[in-house]
């Protein structure tokens, strides 16, 4: 009876998770079809698949606006990760006065909703004829990491036991030194984690793209939005140019999706 | 490492060092913060403050012709005049919460389930995960054609089926089904924080509240769920910081429409910078936004405080 009970939750473990994948999987089935087939009632399984929408939108460029969205995924976390490693490195591991108001001060930052900055950043970049570049997004979506990369990495540091620093700084080692040779291999998989999660969300970031880009600086969610404006209607080609925005992040954040957990939570929970 | 602390060229060093340079001194740790605080505050918090003091502005870029005029409280009380600043307002409210809402639940659901032991656990993890990195623009065009499309795909064969007209779900329910895609896309986050806490349970705990006779459901009343209250402390700020900003699900499946009816505070400010160019009034909305961001944290917070005191201490 025990053992009838468990099957069953493990059975409705699997529906669920099935129901709640199957818009992705249904992207991904129907990014396989031909346009006659992808809205047809009711919606079938049974097809002959096809990649020519694959192939359609790759020649119509959509390997620009991923490298777009590539370059400001990258360049912003590194820069975030620049600012924020050291930080969180002296908030983990040294008496600090007030260290507890800077954290928080860097976690409320996040509050700020964007709507609460764009207009003068907006006007700001514009008269200084930046807008629709790359360079202001990596410049925001850093700003915007980098709480998250401070938050992240002074749980995984404090992580570490402080004599093992301790020892390398008798053996005479710089700060600098212990640093690279001793403190970052021990957070390697947290610090990698961080780091796809920083990308991730600045891959998926809309609001800001959106306002300070048009055309040569867009990114993936922009270009799906116009994308979807003028092809809405078919279905099967909208969902290829959808794999194509998903895909890249979907695979960082399988990756990473055991780790962001302890980097999110630990920290505040064991303060 | 006692070998090295009284090797030879130390000892030496220290002799021939100045008396005043004897002190140990303290590595200069403050510096490693400033570049971090000074890079945030230059991209966050003053361009806040020029918000604020566009939000007394009359300014509309498309009417330079109207110019720029210093008003004061004007575009505030404009605002609180208009019957869509509170419909806004409510929206903004029952978005959230309602999201928030349905994330506890369905995140609790998750985790309990994923708390055991069974057969390809982690693909069901991978699924259950997944939608967290889907991007809100897609998030949006998945469910606004495939999902809720009264003419085509699943909503019009569910009407089929039932023998009923479909409903067109995004003008009759927009803010409902904002809900659902802001819940679908944050779940697995509060699944796998609070899947975190369940796992860090000291397993002693439940067996002797077995032995003491506690069945499954006082057991989860009474010992998981206080355990779990720092988790969803946390998971509850992580997830209003994102879920109070909702943006890319509304412009892509509503803009905001029909009317306001699905328009939050997010949408609305740039309903009114980007598309009417009012820069007073955007930056208002603004500001508002703000203010309210901080009330919600603030109210949530030293409610949950209060309520769980014994608890959290």
């Amino acid at each position: 009876m025990k053992k009838l009970m468990k099957s069953l939750v493990t059975l409705i473990t699997y529906v669920m998770a099935f129901i709640y994948f199957f818009p992705i999987l249904w992207l991904f089935i129907t990014s396989l079809k031909q346009e006659k087939d992808a809205a047809i009632i009711p919606p079938s399984f049974i097809f002959s698949p096809t990649f020519e929408h694959f192939h359609e939108i790759w020649n119509n460029g959509v390997a620009y606006y991923m490298l777009n969205s590539a370059i400001v995924a990258i360049a912003s976390t590194f820069i975030a990760l620049l600012l924020g490693v050291p930080a969180a490195y002296a908030l983990a591991l040294y008496r600090i006065k007030r260290s507890n108001d800077i954290l928080f001060w860097f976690i409320s930052t996040k509050f700020m909703p964007v709507a609460g900055v764009i207009i003068p950043l907006y006007l700001l970049f514009k008269s200084l004829n930046l807008l629709d570049t790359l360079s202001v997004l990596i410049l925001v979506y850093a700003a915007m990491n980098m709480p998250l990369v401070l938050w992240m990495m002074r749980s995984f540091f404090k992580d570490i036991p402080y004599e093992l620093i301790e020892a390398s700084q008798v053996d005479g080692a710089t700060g600098l030194n212990t640093f690279f040779k001793i403190t970052l291999p021990l957070v390697k998989s947290g610090l990698i984690s961080t780091i796809l999660l920083s990308m991730v969300f600045a891959w998926n970031e809309f609001f800001f793209a959106l306002s300070l880009t048009y055309t040569s600086a867009k990114t993936m969610p922009v270009y799906m939005t116009a994308f979807m404006t003028q092809e809405g209607l078919f279905w099967a080609k909208m969902s290829a140019a959808s794999v194509f925005a998903i895909v890249p992040v979907l695979i960082l954040g399988w990756f990473s999706q055991k780790q962001l957990v302890r980097g999110l939570t630990m920290g505040a929970v064991k303060g | 490492m006692a070998e090295n602390l009284i090797s030879p060229p130390k000892v030496e060093k220290i002799t021939l060092e100045k008396p005043r340079k004897l002190k140990p001194k303290k590595p200069p740790v403050k510096r490693l913060l400033y570049p971090g605080l000074i890079f945030v505050a230059l991209v966050t918090q003053i361009p806040f403050i020029m918000t604020i003091y566009y939000s007394l502005q009359k300014w509309n870029v498309m009417r330079p012709d109207l110019g720029i005029d210093f008003t004061g409280l004007t575009n505030y009380l404009y605002y609180f005049k208009q019957p869509q600043f509170y419909t806004v307002l409510k929206n903004t409210l029952i978005l959230t919460f309602g999201s928030l809402i349905l994330c506890l639940i369905l995140g609790v659901i998750f985790a309990l389930l994923m708390n055991r032991q069974f057969f390809a656990k982690g693909i069901v993890r991978t699924m259950f995960v997944s939608p967290f990195f889907v991007m809100p623009a897609v998030a949006g065009i998945v469910w606004k054609t495939m999902v809720t499309n009264p003419n085509y795909g699943f909503s019009a064969y569910f009407g089929e089926l039932t023998n009923s007209t479909p409903i067109d779900w995004l003008s009759q329910h927009p803010l409902l089904i904002i809900i659902l895609i802001v819940t679908w896309l944050w779940t697995p986050f509060f699944m796998l924080v609070l899947l975190a806490g369940l796992q860090s349970l000291p397993q002693e705990l439940l067996e002797a509240a077995e032995i003491d006779g506690a069945n499954k459901g006082q057991q989860l009343l009474y010992i998981v769920l206080p355990h779990l209250l720092r988790y969803f402390e946390v998971v509850i700020m992580l997830g209003l910081i994102f879920i109070l900003q909702v943006f890319g699900e509304i412009f892509v499946t509503t803009s905001g429409g029909p009317g306001y009816a699905s328009t939050n505070l997010s949408f609305y400010t740039y309903r009114e910078g980007f598309q009417n160019w009012e820069i007073g009034g955007a930056s208002t909305i603004g500001v508002i936004t703000v203010i309210l961001t901080i009330i919600v944290m603030t109210f949530l917070f030293s409610f949950m405080r209060r309520r769980f005191k014994e608890e959290l201490m």
